[in-house]
C-alpha cells in the first residue's frame, strides 16, 4: 500500500528468462487452504504456499508430514547431559594421579572442599542441566535452519515485485516447473480456475548476479583481516625470541618502588640495608646459664633443676597451668597420652598418627629432668619444638608438674601428707 | 490507520467472548504499516533523540568508570571487610531479574496459549538481552583482576587448573551465559520473518541487501513455517525451565551459604518471581511511552497492560509470601542469628533501605487490586517505578545486611557506596537504554507475523473466503485445463 | 454437523451408578479403618497414627491440588479446561469431608504421643531448649485452633466454588462466573498461606527441630502433581463409563499429559533446592532430616526411588507428544505418578526421629495398607457422590464452546 513499485531492471539480453515456477497470489487464509487441498489432491509434489504467518490448518491441507526436529534436539539435549557431566567429573573429580600418561593440559585438578566428596553431583547438576539447555537449544536452531535449507541464495520469487507482498497481507501458491505433473499451459488454466485466486503470474529465473555489492565485500574484507591482526600478532609474540624485555602492560604489583637487600640506599652510608643494633646475638649464640637454657649439665643431662628457680608450690602450680595450655591436648591432662587430639586422630584414623608417648611410663619417668626440658625445646620425633613459645623459666616449671603427675601415679600411702591420709580411709 | 488520539478500553470481557487484542480495525497490511512506520519514518520522534542523547551521556560515564576501576583497582568502590559484596552484585542480580520477564513473556505465556503476548513479546525479548548484557558486566568488573576473567571458563592450561565446578559462582557463568545464548537465539530466529518484511519494503538497496542478509533469505514458505514453529515451540519449552533455573542459580550464589539471612530454601522460586516481578515492571515501564512514542496504541493496548499489571500483583504476592516465609521461620527455627538479622533489618542500620523495599514491593502493588489503577497509564507508571526501585533494594538489602552483620559483631562494618559504584549503577542504565533506543528505531519492535496470527482475519474459517475443509478428494483431470480460460 | 451431533447424543449425567459406587467405596473405606484399628495394638498406636497421618496427607493433598486448580482456572479466565472443570470440582467437594476426617489425628497431639509429634509430650519438651522456644507456636491448643482454620477455609472455598458452579447448570446465568472470579483472587491468597501452615504444622513438625522456608511450596507442588494424576484418571474413568465421550477430546488429554510434565519438572525443582541448599550448607540441624533418610539401606532405597520414579522416569515417558495424545498411555502414568506422590509423603512422614522412645520393627505395616483403603474409600464416595447429583461438565457455563473447539498448538 504504502511502497512504490521498484524501478524497471535493465534491459536484458535476447533470451528470456524461462519460468522456474507458477505463482497464484490469494488475499485470505481460508482462499489459499481451499486451493492448497485442491493442489494437494490434484497430485502435485514440488509446490508450496508462502504465508506472511503460519495458517492455522496449512499443514495438513498441504499434507506436510511432522517434522523430526523434536528428535534431533532431545538427542543434543542427551549429548549436553552427558557431556556437563563428563566435564565436570573429569577436571574436578580426577588428578593428574588418575590418568598419570596424559598430557597435562588435559589432566583433571581434584579440588577439596569442604569435606564435600570429589563426585558431588547435587553439585554438579546445574551446570549439567544449563548445558543440556545449551545444546538442545543450538540444535533446534541450527536444525531448523538446516532443514529449512537457511541461509540460502535469495529466492527467484524474492526478485518478484507481486512477491514482496508475503510479509505483509497476501497468501502465495507457487508450483515449481520441476513438478513431474507441470505444464505450462495446463498448470496455468488450473490455478487461474482455484477459487478466489487474485491473480496468476510467471516466476522467471533469477538471472541477477548473486555476488554482494563490491562495498560490502571490501568492507568485510577489511574487518576480517583487522579481526586476524590481534592473534597473528599474538602468535608472533610466542614465537619470537627476543632480548628486550617484554611489554608489562598489567603491572599487579611486579615492580615495586621499594629498596632490595645490597642495594645502594639513602642513608649516611649509602647502603640500603642497616646493620644489626648494638647487642643483637644471633639464634644460637646467646650465652647464659647451660643449665637453665639447655638442660646440659657438660655433656650430660642435668638430673637437677637449675640452682636459679626456687622449686615450690607456686612453681609447680604454674607449670600445671603452662602443661594445661600446651601439653595437655596430646599428652592429656593426666599425662597418659590420651588427649583430645590424640583422641581425634586415632577416631579418624589419620594416617601416620603416633600416639603421643604416656608421660607416666617408666622410660620417662627414668629420664634426667635435662632431658624432658630439651624434649620440650627442640621436640622429638613428631613432636615439634616449643622452645619458642615457652620461656626457660615456664619449660622448667613444666618438667616440675611432669614430674608431680608421675609421683602421682606411682605413689605409696606413705608418701601421702598425714592428714591427707586421715581424708583417705 | 493513522494513530488516533482516542484511548480504546478493551479491558471488558463478556464471559465467552474473548476481546479484540488489536484495536482499531486494523488489517494486515494496515498492521504492517505501522509497526513499519517506526522504522520507515525519515527521522525517529524528537523524543527519541532526546532520550539517545541521555543514554550516551551516561554510557559514556559508565565507559569511564569502568576504565576508573580497571585502572585504579576495586579500592576505588565502597567495599570493605565485611561487605566485599555490594552494589556490583546487586546490580548483577538487579539487571538478570529484569530479563526474566522477556523471557516469560515469550517462552511461559507462548506455552500457556496467551494470545495478547504477541504484541509486547518481541520489545520484551530485546529488553532480556540488552538486561543481560548490562548484567553481565558486573560480574565480570567485580573480579579485580578483569584481565584474567577469562580464566573462570574450562579451557585446558598448562597449570592443569580447572574451575571449581562445586561453586554457584560458577554455576552462574554457565547459566548467564546459556540465558544470554538462547534468548538471542529465540529473539533472533523470532525475528526472522519481521526482518523479512523489513527486507520486502526497504527502499534503498543498502538496507535490502543488510535486512535481506539478515533474513537469511525468508520466503514464508509453509514448509519452512511447519519446522519454524515446531522449533519455537521447543526454544520456548526449553527458555522455560532455563529462566527459571538462571535466577535460582544466581540465589544459589547466596542460598548455599551458611550466612542468616541468606540461607533459605525458598531462595530459588523467591527469586524467580521477584525477577519477573521486577522485569514485567520494567516491561510496563518501557510499553507505556513507547506505544504513545511510536503510535502503537492499537497494538499494545490497555488490555495488554492491564495482564501486565495483574502478573505483577500476583508475583508481588508471591514475593510477600516469600518475605513472609522468610520471616515466620527466622523465628520458628530458635536460630539466635537467624532471628537477629531480621530484627536488624527491619530496625538496624539498613532499615531506611528494607522500609523502602517493603513500601515499594509488598505496598505499592496491592494498588492493582484496584481495576482503576490497572487502566489508568500514569498510575500504573507511578507504580511500577516504584517496584523497579524496590526490587533494587530488595537485592540490596538481601545483600548487605546479611554482610555487614554476620556472626562474629568484631566483625561488624557499614557499607557506603562511593561516587563511583553510584555512577557506575547510572550508567548500565546508559547501556540499556542506548540499546533499546537503537534497536525501536533499526529494528521491528512488534512481532507482526505473530500479531497477524491473534487478529480475526488470520481465522481461515472466518470471512472472506471462508475455509471449508474438502468432504471428498478432488479428482484432477490435465486434460480438462488444455486451454486458457478467457481472461 | 457431525460434531453437535456427536455433543447432542454423549452422555452428561450419570445417574445411579455413582451412588452405588459411592457406598461401595465408603463401605470397603469402613473396612479399612477397622482393620487398621484392629492392627493398631498389634503395630503400636504410634504407628497407627503415623499411618493415618501419612494417608490422610494423601487424600487431602489431592482434594487441595483440585482447588488450587479450579481456582486458577476461573482466575485466568481458560477456556480449554471448561469441560474438565466439573470433574475438579467434585474432587473439591471433598474437602469437608475431608476436615472431618482430619479430627482423629487431634488423638495423639493430646495424648502427648512422643512417637507422633515430639512437641505435643511435656516430657520431651521440658528436656529439649529448642522445643520450649517453639512452645508458643506448638503447643496441642494453638495446633488445634490453627488446623480448625485451615480446614474451615478450605471447606469454605469448596461449598462456595462448587455451589455457584452447579447453580449455573440451571440458569446460565454470567453472574455466577463473575462470582467466581472474584472468589478465586483472595481465595488464592488464603489458599497459599493456609496449605503452607498446614505444611508447616503437621508434617514440618514431626522433626521439630528441622526447619526449610520452602516446605509449603514443596507440600504445594507434590499436592499439584498428585491432583491432575487423579484428574486424567477420572476423566478416563468417565469416558470409559460412557460420559463426556464428545467433550473430552484427546486435546485436553494433552494438555493434562503437558500439566503432569510439567509440574513433576517444578516438583523436581522444589525438592532439589530444598535438599542440595541444606547439602551443601551442611548445618547438622538441617541435615538431620536427610541424613535419616540416607543412612539405611531401606531409606536410601526409598530416596533413590523418588528420584528416579518421581522424577527422572516420568521426565522420559512425558517428553514427547505420543504418549500424551493417547489416553490409553496417559492412564498408567497417572497411576504411577499417584503411587509416587503417595511414596514422596510417605518419605516425609514415615522415618522416626531420633530419640523417640520406639524403633519400629518394620519399614512397612499393614497400617499403612489398610489406612490407604481407610482414607482412600470414603475421599473416593465423597467424589463420586455428587456424580450422581449433578452434571459431568457445567452445562451453561459461557466459555464452553471454547473448551470443546480449541486444538493444541
Amino acid at each position: 500500500m504504502s511502497h512504490a513499485a521498484p524501478a524497471a531492471p535493465p534491459s536484458v539480453p535476447a533470451a528470456a528468462p524461462r519460468t522456474v515456477a507458477l505463482l497464484a497470489e490469494f488475499d485470505s487464509p481460508g482462499a489459499l487452504l481451499t486451493a492448497a487441498e485442491l493442489v494437494r489432491d490434484a497430485g502435485f509434489r514440488r509446490w508450496d504456499t508462502h504465508t506472511p504467518f503460519p495458517v492455522h490448518g496449512i499443514d495438513q491441507a498441504m499434507g506436510i508430514r511432522r517434522t523430526r526436529l523434536p528428535w534431533i534436539v532431545f538427542a543434543a539435549g542427551l549429548f549436553g547431559c552427558t557431556a556437563g557431566l563428563v566435564l565436570q567429573w573429569f577436571t574436578n573429580a580426577t588428578s593428574a594421579a588418575d590418568a598419570p600418561g596424559l598430557w597435562t593440559i588435559f589432566q583433571g585438578y581434584n579440588y577439596v572442599i569442604s569435606e564435600k566428596p570429589a563426585l558431588s553431583l547435587p553439585a554438579f547438576v546445574p551446570v549439567i542441566f544449563e548445558l543440556t539447555i545449551l545444546c538442545a537449544a543450538l540444535a533446534a536452531v541450527i536444525g531448523m535452519l538446516a532443514m529449512n535449507d537457511l541461509p540460502r541464495h535469495p529466492h527467484p520469487l524474492l526478485a518478484l515485485p507481486r512477491f514482496r507482498r508475503v510479509t505483509s497481507d497476501r497468501f502465495y501458491l507457487v508450483v515449481d516447473a520441476d513438478d513431474p505433473q507441470f505444464d505450462p499451459v495446463r498448470t496455468r488454466a488450473f490455478l487461474r480456475q482455484l477459487p478466489h485466486a487474485v491473480a496468476v503470474e510467471d516466476v522467471p529465473e533469477d538471472r541477477s548476479s548473486a555476488a554482494l555489492p563490491r562495498g560490502l565485500v571490501i568492507a568485510i574484507t577489511i574487518l576480517v583481516a583487522l579481526a586476524l591482526l590481534p592473534p597473528l600478532l599474538v602468535a608472533r609474540a610466542r614465537l619470537s625470541k627476543t632480548t628486550e624485555p617484554r611489554i608489562h602492560l598489567i603491572q599487579d604489583m611486579d615492580n615495586q618502588e621499594r629498596f632490595k637487600t645490597q642495594q645502594a640506599g639513602p642513608f649516611a652510608d649509602r647502603r640500603a640495608s642497616r646493620p644489626p643494633i648494638p647487642g643483637t646475638i644471633a639464634r644460637g649464640d646467646l650465652a647464659g646459664d647451660a643449665h637453665l637454657l639447655t638442660g646440659r649439665l657438660g655433656n650430660d643431662w642435668a638430673a637437677t633443676f637449675p640452682a636459679s628457680l626456687a622449686i615450690d608450690l607456686p612453681f609447680v602450680q604454674r607449670g600445671r597451668e603452662r602443661y594445661g595450655v600446651f601439653c595437655a591436648p596430646c599428652h592429656g591432662y593426666g599425662g597418659a597420652g590420651d588427649g583430645i587430639v590424640s583422641q581425634r586422630a586415632l577416631r579418624l584414623n589419620t594416617e601416620g598418627w603416633v600416639q603421643p608417648t604416656s608421660l607416666l611410663d617408666q622410660t620417662v619417668r627414668d629420664r634426667p629432668v635435662g632431658h624432658i626440658f630439651n624434649t620440650i625445646t627442640n621436640g622429638i620425633r613428631s613432636m615439634p619444638p616449643y622452645g619458642d613459645q615457652i620461656p626457660p623459666a615456664d619449660r622448667w616449671a613444666i618438667v616440675a608438674y611432669i614430674r608431680a603427675l608421675q609421683r602421682s601415679q606411682n605413689a605409696r600411702l606413705e608418701d601421702i601428707p598425714p592428714h591427707v591420709q586421715a581424708d583417705l580411709r | 490507520m493513522a494513530a488516533h488520539p482516542v484511548e480504546i478500553d478493551n479491558t471488558w470481557e463478556r464471559p465467552g467472548e474473548r476481546a479484540p487484542l488489536v484495536t482499531g480495525g486494523h488489517t494486515f497490511a494496515s498492521l504492517t504499516d505501522t509497526v513499519c512506520a517506526v522504522w520507515e519514518a525519515p527521522r525517529p520522534p524528537r523524543a527519541w533523540y532526546i532520550a539517545f542523547t541521555i543514554s550516551v551521556a551516561l554510557l559514556a560515564v559508565f565507559g569511564a568508570m569502568i576504565g576508573y576501576l580497571i585502572i585504579n583497582g576495586v579500592g576505588v568502590w565502597g567495599l570493605n571487610n565485611p561487605t566485599g559484596w555490594g552494589f556490583d552484585i546487586t546490580n548483577f542480580v538487579f539487571w538478570v531479574g529484569i530479563g526474566h520477564a522477556g523471557t516469560l513473556i515469550s517462552a511461559i505465556l507462548f506455552l500457556f496459549r496467551q494470545k495478547w503476548r504477541t504484541s509486547i513479546n518481541r520489545f520484551a525479548e530485546a529488553m532480556t538481552i540488552f538486561a543481560v548484557m548490562c548484567a553481565g558486566v558486573f560480574p565480570a568488573i567485580h573480579v579485580g583482576r578483569v584481565w584474567l576473567v577469562y580464566w573462570l571458563a574450562p579451557y585446558p592450561n598448562q597449570m592443569a587448573m580447572w574451575p571449581q565446578f562445586k561453586s554457584p559462582l560458577l554455576w552462574d557463568v554457565f547459566a548467564v551465559s546459556t540465558y544470554a545464548t538462547v534468548s538471542l537465539l529465540f529473539w533472533y530466529v523470532g525475528m526472522i520473518p519481521d526482518l523479512a518484511t523489513f527486507r520486502d519494503r526497504a527502499r534503498t538497496r543498502l538496507k535490502r541487501i543488510i535486512y535481506g542478509l539478515l533474513a537469511l533469505g525468508w520466503t514464508g514458505s509453509s514448509r519452512h513455517w511447519h519446522r519454524f514453529e515446531r522449533a519455537y515451540l521447543i526454544l520456548a519449552a526449553l527458555a522455560t525451565p532455563l529462566v527459571l533455573s538462571v535466577h535460582s542459580v544466581v540465589s544459589f550464589d547466596f542460598a548455599v551459604s551458611q550466612l542468616p539471612g541468606w540461607h533459605a530454601t525458598i531462595f530459588p522460586p523467591y527469586f524467580v518471581a521477584g525477577a519477573i516481578f521486577g522485569g514485567f515492571a520494567m516491561v510496563v515501564t518501557l510499553a507505556v511511552p513507547a506505544r504513545a512514542l511510536f503510535g502503537l496504541r492499537d497494538l499494545i493496548t490497555l488490555r495488554h497492560l492491564e495482564n501486565m499489571c495483574k502478573i505483577i500483583l500476583l508475583t508481588g504476592l508471591i514475593v510477600g509470601y516469600a518475605y513472609a516465609m522468610e520471616f515466620f521461620i527466622a523465628w520458628y527455627s530458635g536460630n539466635p542469628f537467624e532471628s537477629f538479622i531480621f530484627r536488624s533489618r527491619a530496625l538496624g542500620p539498613y532499615a531506611w533501605a528494607y522500609w523502602t523495599m517493603i513500601a515499594c514491593n509488598v505496598l505499592a502493588p496491592q494498588l492493582f487490586w484496584f481495576k482503576r489503577i490497572r487502566t489508568s497509564q500514569l498510575a500504573m507508571f507511578l507504580v511500577v517505578m516504584a517496584i523497579n526501585v524496590g526490587m533494587w533494594f530488595e537485592r540490596f538489602v538481601i545483600i548487605v545486611t546479611s554482610l555487614s552483620q554476620d556472626f562474629l559483631p568484631s566483625s561488624w562494618d557499614y557499607y557506603r557506596p562511593t561516587a563511583v559504584e553510584l555512577l557506575t549503577l547510572a550508567g548500565s542504565f546508559g547501556l540499556f537504554f542506548t540499546l533499546f533506543l537503537l534497536f525501536c528505531r533499526y529494528l521491528p519492535m512488534v512481532a507482526m507475523a505473530e500479531v497477524k496470527t491473534v487478529m480475526p482475519h488470520a481465522d481461515p474459517h472466518a470471512h472472506p473466503h471462508a475455509h471449508v475443509p474438502a468432504t471428498r478428494r478432488f479428482d484432477y483431470n490435465p486434460d480438462e485445463f488444455d486451454q486458457e480460460p478467457p481472461a | 454437523m457431525a460434531r453437535t451431533a456427536q455433543y447432542a447424543s454423549e452422555r452428561r449425567r450419570f445417574e445411579r451408578g455413582p451412588d452405588r459406587l459411592a457406598a461401595a467405596a465408603a463401605g470397603l473405606g469402613l473396612a479399612g479403618l477397622a482393620a487398621g484399628l484392629a492392627l493398631g495394638p498389634r503395630v503400636g498406636w504410634d504407628v497407627f497414627f503415623r499411618s493415618y497421618l501419612l494417608n490422610y496427607c494423601f487424600v487431602l493433598s489431592l482434594a487441595l491440588g483440585a482447588l488450587f486448580f479450579v481456582m486458577l482456572q476461573h482466575l485466568t479466565r481458560a477456556g480449554w479446561s471448561v469441560a474438565l472443570r466439573r470433574i475438579a470440582e467434585f474432587v473439591v467437594a471433598a474437602l469437608p469431608w475431608l476436615a472431618v476426617l482430619f479430627l482423629p489425628l487431634l488423638i495423639p497431639v493430646f495424648q502427648g504421643r512422643a512417637g507422633v509429634y515430639k512437641w505435643s509430650s511435656p516430657e520431651v519438651v521440658a528436656g529439649d531448649p529448642l522445643l520450649q522456644a517453639k512452645a508458643a507456636w506448638l503447643n496441642p491448643a494453638f495446633f488445634t485452633v490453627r488446623c480448625l482454620v485451615y480446614l474451615a477455609v478450605w471447606s469454605l472455598l469448596a461449598v462456595v466454588l462448587v455451589r455457584d458452579s452447579v447453580r449455573q447448570d440451571a440458569t446460565g446465568d454470567v453472574a455466577h462466573t463473575h462470582r467466581l472470579e472474584r472468589w478465586s483472587a483472595p481465595g488464592m491468597l488464603l489458599y497459599g498461606l493456609t496449605v503452607t501452615f498446614f505444611a508447616f504444622d503437621v508434617l514440618m513438625s514431626l522433626n521439630p527441630h528441622w526447619y526449610s522456608t520452602i516446605f509449603g511450596v514443596y507440600f504445594f507442588s507434590g499436592c499439584v502433581v498428585g491432583f491432575f494424576a487423579l484428574l486424567a484418571l477420572l476423566v478416563l474413568s468417565v469416558q470409559r463409563a460412557g460420559g463426556l465421550t464428545a467433550s473430552v477430546t484427546v486435546e485436553h488429554y494433552h494438555d493434562l499429559g503437558k500439566l503432569m510434565f510439567g509440574f513433576v519438572v517444578f516438583w523436581a525443582y522444589i525438592a532439589f533446592s530444598q535438599y542440595m541448599l541444606q547439602w551443601y550448607a551442611n548445618l547438622p540441624e538441617e541435615t538431620a532430616l536427610y541424613f535419616a533418610r540416607q543412612n539405611e539401606p531401606w531409606w536410601r532405597g526409598v530416596s533413590l526411588l523418588l528420584l528416579v520414579g518421581h522424577f527422572v522416569a516420568p521426565f522420559l515417558a512425558l517428553i514427547s507428544r505420543f504418549p500424551k495424545r493417547r489416553p490409553g498411555l496417559l492412564l498408567p502414568a497417572a497411576v504411577w505418578l499417584l503411587a509416587m506422590h503417595w511414596l514422596d509423603l510417605y518419605y516425609l512422614v514415615m522415618p522416626r526421629p531420633h530419640g523417640t522412645a520406639y524403633k519400629p520393627a518394620a519399614y512397612l505395616h499393614w497400617t499403612d495398607l489398610a489406612l490407604l483403603v481407610g482414607l482412600v474409600g470414603p475421599f473416593v464416595a465423597a467424589v463420586v457422590r455428587p456424580m450422581a447429583r449433578h452434571a459431568l461438565l457445567p452445562e451453561r457455563d459461557p466459555r464452553l464452546t471454547e473448551a470443546l473447539a480449541f486444538e493444541n498448538i
